[in-house]
């Protein structure tokens, strides 16, 4: 792979964020929704902050005042089956290729109400850093998953702690 | 809008490789077929709308505090679950803090 161009390894570039400020990152962190979010084709380019685990910011490059709290699709566990859009000439995603799912989060004034839209998450391939925002009808997977849930408030306040993970807690 | 009338069985073409086609009328329904690159997405309109407003208040969550992100992070740690592959994706900064305070951020901006 013989690079004729005399590029620097880590091209920086500076983003504004109306939340984080002013900093650095590498060009190459940028993640592209080429088609953008539903409802916001303006801001295309994001980066990613990791902020309070898990949770983490999307921050729009283009524009400081946008930004949104994801979470990886992989903490909703095994129930949370989603079809990885292969095939996709948008994000070029093909079978084996390695990608991360992005559930977008809503934190409310509350934050005992914040929910997660499970019913459209964003799919990104790790290979080209490009993104895209996937609906998926199914009655299963709502825009507002609540993330605040009486389980992990029980887990909160109970110290003996011996409830096993929450399963079939019907 | 451009409107045309069709039959059951009859279709229209958007494009080269759009196609639409009347499948079935039955009373008040009626059933559409679509063929369509895969990479068309197509949504029904309400689920679309749907996710269009829930977009607009996720963005709105920036101001959402530092403290009840805290809190939802400690309420999480009740789940199962364990994050995959969004670290490969984080950018090099990584934000210890947030709300205005530039400072915390581990690399700042060269003068």
């Amino acid at each position: 792979m013989a690079n004729p161009d005399d590029t620097p390894v880590e091209e920086m570039m500076t983003v504004k964020s109306s939340r984080f400020g002013e900093f650095e990152v590498a060009r190459s962190t940028i993640i592209t929704l080429p088609t953008g979010l539903i409802g916001f084709s303006q801001g295309q380019q994001f980066i990613m902050l990791e902020h309070k685990p898990p949770f983490s910011w999307l921050q729009s490059v283009d524009n400081e005042n946008l930004a949104f709290v994801v979470v990886d699709g992989y903490e909703f566990g095994d129930q949370y089956q989603v079809e990885a859009p292969f095939g996709d000439a948008t994000i070029d995603l093909q079978e084996g290729d390695e990608f991360a799912i992005l559930v977008i989060v809503t934190v409310r004034s509350d934050p005992k109400d914040t929910t997660a839209n499970l019913k459209a998450p964003i799919f990104v391939n790790l290979k080209n850093r490009k993104g895209i925002q996937v609906i998926f009808d199914n009655p299963n997977y709502s825009t507002r998953f609540p993330l605040w849930t009486e389980e992990a408030q029980a887990g909160e306040e109970t110290p003996s702690g011996d409830a096993p993970k929450g399963e079939g807690s019907e | 809008m451009l409107i045309l009338t069709r039959k059951p069985g009859e279709s229209v073409y958007i494009g080269d490789n759009i196609k639409i086609t009347i499948v079935e009328i039955k009373g008040h329904q009626i059933r559409v077929g679509i063929d369509a690159p895969r990479e068309m997405r197509i949504y029904r309109e309400e689920i679309y709308n749907q996710i269009l407003e829930e977009n607009k208040q996720a963005a709105d969550s920036g101001a959402a505090s530092d403290q009840g992100l805290e809190g939802l992070a400690a309420a999480w740690s009740g789940r199962k679950g364990s994050g995959g592959a969004t670290s490969a994706l984080q950018g090099k900064v990584k934000l210890t803090s947030g709300t205005g305070n530039p400072e915390v951020v581990i690399k700042k901006k060269k003068q």
